[in-house]
């Protein structure tokens, strides 16, 4: 392993921020589908999925100012943005890295660094989920919380009925992204090579 | 359409039921005018020290003529002697007319099914315990109004709220100011008490429910055109499509009524039958597709009298954009959302899947190439 180089990718906050982020999505998941299905799945009781699902709630919500504390304190915000000048053509050599060179044991293309760890695939997707995504879920999930209080901000945005929507249809795109996250994870050099990195902040660079 | 509460009818109902009922003998030629001569006086007190126990109504014998004319019991012809069965002539030459300590009312004479439900009732039982609450404790005297136009706001207050303040219990039921705003007591506290969601008119802008009146004015047409014009199929239920073009007429009328949607109790005897523990505690109960609680939706042209027309509504309405200002978690979820979850999950594990398919199914192919890079890593080292 003498060739291979460690690099201090994920700050300390970061790490705290992503496995309580994690945590706390995964416990939403759970709780959600407890909720929505309380008449097929028996998991716990339905009122404690309520409870469980709002503490989770508000401890994503938590963690979510967290990350964006860090990320503008330190000006780090920029790497979720894109350059558009590039982008097309470093998305279609990502793609095309993801859907066959990765096959053919190719080298991956973006070559994570601190200042630009995320190649411009992941830049797209986390910049829609950090900056819209995540936050209307948490919005809509903060309405839906105190549905009474917040009644005439609901009434504004539609009803009830559009709030639910917007949380329901996000819940399964959480849902369905957290599968998907967790197989890419397993890309790196070896399946569990991301995880330590996001354990220990430093990723092995070959 | 069907007029599911025939107020018209129920009230001949009652009316025969009080005619055959009540010991009226002689009474019968007793006009209200003849009370209300006395009644209508606003002075007219009773001394508490005359051997009546000291309450507010022992002291107070004024009638306002103009409410008691609006209550439920005159609406259906119930006089005032009918009630005070015990006064079955009025002596004018006495300082009091006629008895003057009279019998407590027996309302049972005529409601006798709720008398009945009621006996079995934990506020029935009270009694053990030196409490005595009669029907005048909910319903008070003589200005009772139908309720079955009221909100649960004014169902609560008028009724339980008076004794109980349901935030000082209920600490296991979450969201309890949600539920207290949308749900009727009896609701979960007399599970077997027939319920239904009630849709009715309610303006935003300024915070009322619209009256009967007022949406047939908008609307510029009379209650049975009212029926024609939401029922075009004439099945006698309002499905979604025909929700959807209320809404549109609504709205080319630059009416913007929301459809506010509560769970109350049908007007039924058996409302009174509330006992300790029998309160419906397991969410799943509401909280789950294909609820029972879901069942029955009505829309409600709501009168000035109290009563109201019903209207039989599609349940799918609830599950539907149609009703976009209510939603109980589960209970009213729409089908569509959760087909559209699937196909989400389903594609989410199928680009997982059939990557780590190839990916395994390709790790000879990376081996050999690695092998090759190796190789010729090797050869180029020694060709130098």
């Amino acid at each position: 392993m003498s060739h291979e180089k460690l690099i201090y990718i994920h700050p300390a906050p970061v790490r705290v921020w992503h496995w309580l982020n994690a945590a706390g999505i995964v416990l939403l998941v759970v709780t959600g589908f407890q909720i929505r299905y309380a008449e097929i799945l028996n998991l716990m009781p339905l009122k404690d999925s309520v409870s469980l699902h709002n503490f989770a709630g508000f401890g994503v919500i938590a963690a979510y100012f967290l990350w964006l504390f860090y990320y503008l304190s330190t000006g780090k915000i920029i790497i979720y943005f894109p350059d558009p000048s590039t982008f097309v053509a470093k998305a279609v050599k990502q793609a095309k890295f993801y859907g066959y060179g990765i096959f053919r044991g190719e080298p991956n293309p973006h070559v994570m660094t601190p200042e630009n760890k995320f190649n411009v695939l992941q830049q797209k997707a986390y910049l829609g989920i950090m900056f819209v995504l995540l936050p209307a879920q948490m919005i809509s999930g903060v309405f839906l919380w105190k549905v009474k209080g917040y009644s005439d901000y609901i009434h504004l945005l539609g009803g009830i009925r559009i709030i639910d929507t917007i949380h329901v249809l996000f819940f399964f795109f959480f849902a369905s992204f957290l599968v998907v996250h967790c197989y890419l994870a397993t890309l790196g050099h070896t399946p569990l090579a991301h995880f330590k990195a996001m354990i220990t902040g430093y990723e092995e660079h070959h | 359409m069907k007029k599911l509460i025939p107020p018209v009818g129920f009230g001949l109902a009652v009316a025969l039921a009080c005619l055959a009922a009540a010991p009226m003998a002689g009474a019968a030629s007793i006009e209200n005018s003849e009370c209300f001569a006395c009644h209508s006086d606003e002075s007219l007190t009773r001394s508490a020290t005359e051997g009546m126990n000291h309450s507010r109504m022992s002291e107070l014998l004024f009638i306002d003529e103009t409410q008691f004319n609006h209550s439920v019991h005159h609406n259906n012809g119930i006089g005032c002697v009918d009630c005070h069965a015990d006064i079955t002539k009025l002596n004018y030459n006495q300082e009091v007319p006629h008895k003057k300590q009279l019998d407590l009312v027996n309302c049972t004479m005529c409601h006798e099914e709720s008398s009945n439900a009621f006996k079995d009732s934990v506020h029935m039982k009270i009694r053990g315990k030196g409490i005595t609450m009669n029907c005048n404790a909910c319903h008070g005297y003589h200005y009772i109004t139908r309720q079955e136009s009221l909100s649960v706001a004014d169902r609560t207050n008028n009724g339980c709220a008076k004794c109980h303040n349901p935030y000082q219990s209920h600490d296991w039921l979450p969201q309890k100011n949600e539920h207290f705003s949308f749900v009727e007591c009896v609701v979960c506290h007399v599970p077997e008490a027939p319920r239904h969601i009630r849709l009715s008119f309610f303006d935003l802008m300024t915070n009322k429910f619209y009256s009967s009146q007022e949406i047939l004015k908008i609307l510029g047409i009379t209650e049975s055109e009212f029926r024609l014009l939401l029922d075009t199929n004439k099945d006698e239920i309002i499905n979604v499509k025909e929700f959807e073009n209320l809404e549109l007429i609504l709205r080319q009328k630059n009416v913007h009524a929301i459809f506010h949607a509560e769970l109350v109790a049908k007007m039924h005897p058996s409302v009174h039958k509330i006992n300790r523990g029998q309160a419906e505690r397991d969410c799943k109960t509401c909280h789950s597709a294909n609820s029972p609680y879901f069942d029955a939706v009505t829309l409600v042209l709501t009168k000035d009298d109290g009563s109201s027309d019903h209207f039989q509504v599609d349940r799918a309405v609830l599950e539907s954009f149609s009703l976009r200002h209510f939603y109980a978690l589960g209970g009213t979820r729409m089908k569509l959302l959760d087909k559209i979850g699937f196909l989400l999950l389903a594609g989410g594990f199928s680009v997982v899947l059939g990557h780590l398919a190839v990916r395994i199914a390709t790790i000879p192919l990376r081996r050999k190439n690695e092998y090759e890079a190796k190789q010729s890593s090797i050869q180029e080292e020694v060709s130098r």
